[in-house]
């Protein structure tokens, strides 16, 4: 794909040429295949590692299955119901997409007008200070009292987690833009509506990604503190809510296991999407 | 030549159409395009007032090779964001083609070539050269270049077959020809170079020379090139405006007297070193 011209073709031998011999030797070794097969291997080492000592703890330690269950017990939970959790499943994930959604609509819309007014920044950025510090499940009731039970107040709780991490990166994404970039499209009178779809937007793009990565994460726990508060009646977190009052240790750890499961999914997802979207950025290349 | 653009027949495209003779020489008819008098423009930072330009007085003919030279903070690049209405003066007036700066602008002018690239990271080689025509086309402009005429400026400066590389695989001088020919695919009449080589290697930097010579030869446009290169000044340019700093201002006009078109052999010649010795010359006595 990428071709050399001479002089980058120069370039390069000369680095060779003119570092330690054996800098050759360890580069070559870096990558063996067999290496590269553990690095590619590693994140699944890792977890299936985790569970494994989770498992051979309980063994040890005869810990009783309704206090802490074995990994394999909560996986045989799952697969005895699998119904059950995907019914909740789809529930949570429907309510944490739709917060994410309308917390990046709108946290896109705030950034547009933060990144062209230093004061509308001034004026909203101590807002969303506030928003991040104060803790959610502390105002999770209010806004229950305030909107009442349903989908309303998951929603509202959902996007507000959300929102600022959208809000800040968007900010500074928008921001990023090379002014150099700026000062060309005005040399040639490039509108404002150009200069923000065509140049600020595209340079923000890395930030959002950094920030829907984070968002992912705050989407499941928005939803899941929203079930628990507003009275609903599916959802992994109303599952978690019902395993705890009935004492059902399985169904209680199925339910993290699933929402674990969905978090991770949801995060390759973006982390796939940020691949093929950002091939050009630095971040994306090796 | 005149398009709908709301441009008075009077306007500057009216004044600045492209000569279409082949002229022997690149240097065009040198009636006066680019006219600035009694331009002064005043910094201030942290309480501190800077005179970054005072009382200069200029004249640009049309298709000539002009140089800004002169140390930093002499305002050169200063007088160049004022040519191109990107900064404005706070005293005096610039007139391009007989109409003020931002008529200039937003009739498309100028072609501006910053000292970094300034690529589009997420576009190819050739959506970059196209990235500011693409701005453009939207607005109805006839003087862009065509696809055809575009490819060939790629193949003059040596990019042939680099049309679907990204940027963060070309090396710097690689970039920084882009950034040319992204300038001169505008068409404009007149182009704005602030420093263009500073960030290159001694090599790379006398190759680029000859090539923006190349480019310049078969547009014929004006060009303001701001440098702080007395060797750079001499071989490019047809007149140096030697700059001198605190305040800001013209020291000397020196017209380089040099045949074109320029050789790198030239540099080896004692009317060359003799050139770049006036021009130290005049940059020495006006060292503030």
């Amino acid at each position: 794909m990428m071709r050399l011209d001479p002089q980058s073709v120069a370039d390069s031998s000369t680095d060779v040429a003119d570092g330690d011999p054996l800098d050759g030797y360890a580069r070559r070794s870096r990558t063996s295949p067999i290496r590269r097969l553990l690095l590619l291997l590693a994140p699944v080492i890792g977890v299936v590692g985790f569970l494994a000592i989770w498992q051979l703890s309980i063994v040890i330690f005869d810990i009783k299955k309704f206090v802490l269950p074995s990994p394999w017990n909560i996986l045989g939970g799952i697969k005895s119901d699998p119904m059950f959790y995907v019914r909740n499943a789809r529930t949570t994930v429907w309510e944490s997409f739709l917060g994410f959604t309308i917390a990046f609509l709108l946290a896109m819309l705030g950034a547009t007008i933060m990144a062209l007014s230093k004061f509308a920044e001034r004026a909203i950025l101590p807002l969303a200070v506030l928003l991040q510090v104060t803790p959610l499940i502390a105002y999770a009731p209010a806004i229950v009292i305030w909107q009442g039970f349903g989908l309303k107040p998951i929603l509202i709780m959902t996007s507000l987690v959300c929102f600022v991490p959208f809000l800040i990166n968007g900010v500074l994404g928008l921001r990023s833009v090379d002014p150099n970039l700026l000062e060309l499209a005005r040399s040639v009178d490039a509108s404002r509506r150009e200069e923000f779809f065509r140049l600020r937007l595209p340079s923000a793009l890395p930030s959002l990604f950094s920030a829907g990565r984070i968002a992912v994460g705050l989407a499941l726990i928005g939803s899941v503190l929203g079930e628990f508060f507003s009275g609903s009646t599916g959802g992994l977190g109303y599952s978690v809510k019902t395993a705890q009052a009935h004492s059902l240790t399985l169904q209680l750890w199925g339910s993290v296991f699933v929402l674990a499961f969905v978090g991770a999914a949801a995060t390759m997802l973006i982390i796939g999407l940020e691949r093929i979207t950002l091939q050009w950025h630095s971040s994306q290349r090796p | 030549m005149i398009g709908n653009t709301g441009v008075s027949p009077n306007g500057p495209r009216a004044m600045m159409t492209h000569p279409t003779t082949d002229a022997p020489s690149p240097v065009g008819t040198n009636e006066p395009l680019v006219s600035i008098s009694g331009v002064s423009k005043l910094f201030s930072r942290r309480g501190r007032t800077v005179e970054a330009l005072r009382d200069v007085d200029l004249t640009i003919g049309d298709g000539e090779f002009v140089s800004l030279l002169g140390p930093s903070g002499c305002g050169k690049s200063t007088l160049l964001r004022i040519i191109g209405g990107l900064q404005t003066a706070d005293r005096g007036t610039v007139s391009v083609g007989g109409g003020d700066v931002q008529h200039a602008r937003a009739a498309k002018q100028y072609g501006l070539v910053p000292q970094a690239p300034a690529l589009l990271p997420w576009k190819t080689v050739a959506d970059n050269v196209r990235f500011l025509t693409s701005l453009h086309r939207r607005r109805g402009s006839e003087q862009v270049m065509n696809d055809a005429e575009i490819q060939e400026l790629l193949v003059t400066v040596g990019l042939a077959g680099f049309e679907r590389s990204y940027p963060h695989e070309l090396s710097g001088g690689m970039q920084q020809r882009v950034s040319l020919v992204r300038a001169f695919a505008v068409g404009a009449p007149i182009l704005l170079m602030d420093e263009p080589f500073a960030a290159l290697d001694e090599i790379t930097r006398a190759d680029m020379r000859y090539l923006l010579l190349d480019l310049w030869s078969r547009t014929h446009a004006t060009v303001v090139f701001v440098t702080h290169s007395v060797t750079e000044a001499a071989i490019l340019s047809d007149r140096v405006v030697v700059m001198a700093a605190r305040p800001g201002r013209v020291a000397a006009e020196r017209t380089i007297e040099l045949p074109r078109p320029r050789t790198p052999e030239m540099e080896d010649e004692p009317n060359f070193h003799e050139q770049v010795r006036r021009l130290r010359a005049d940059l020495r006595e006006h060292h503030a």
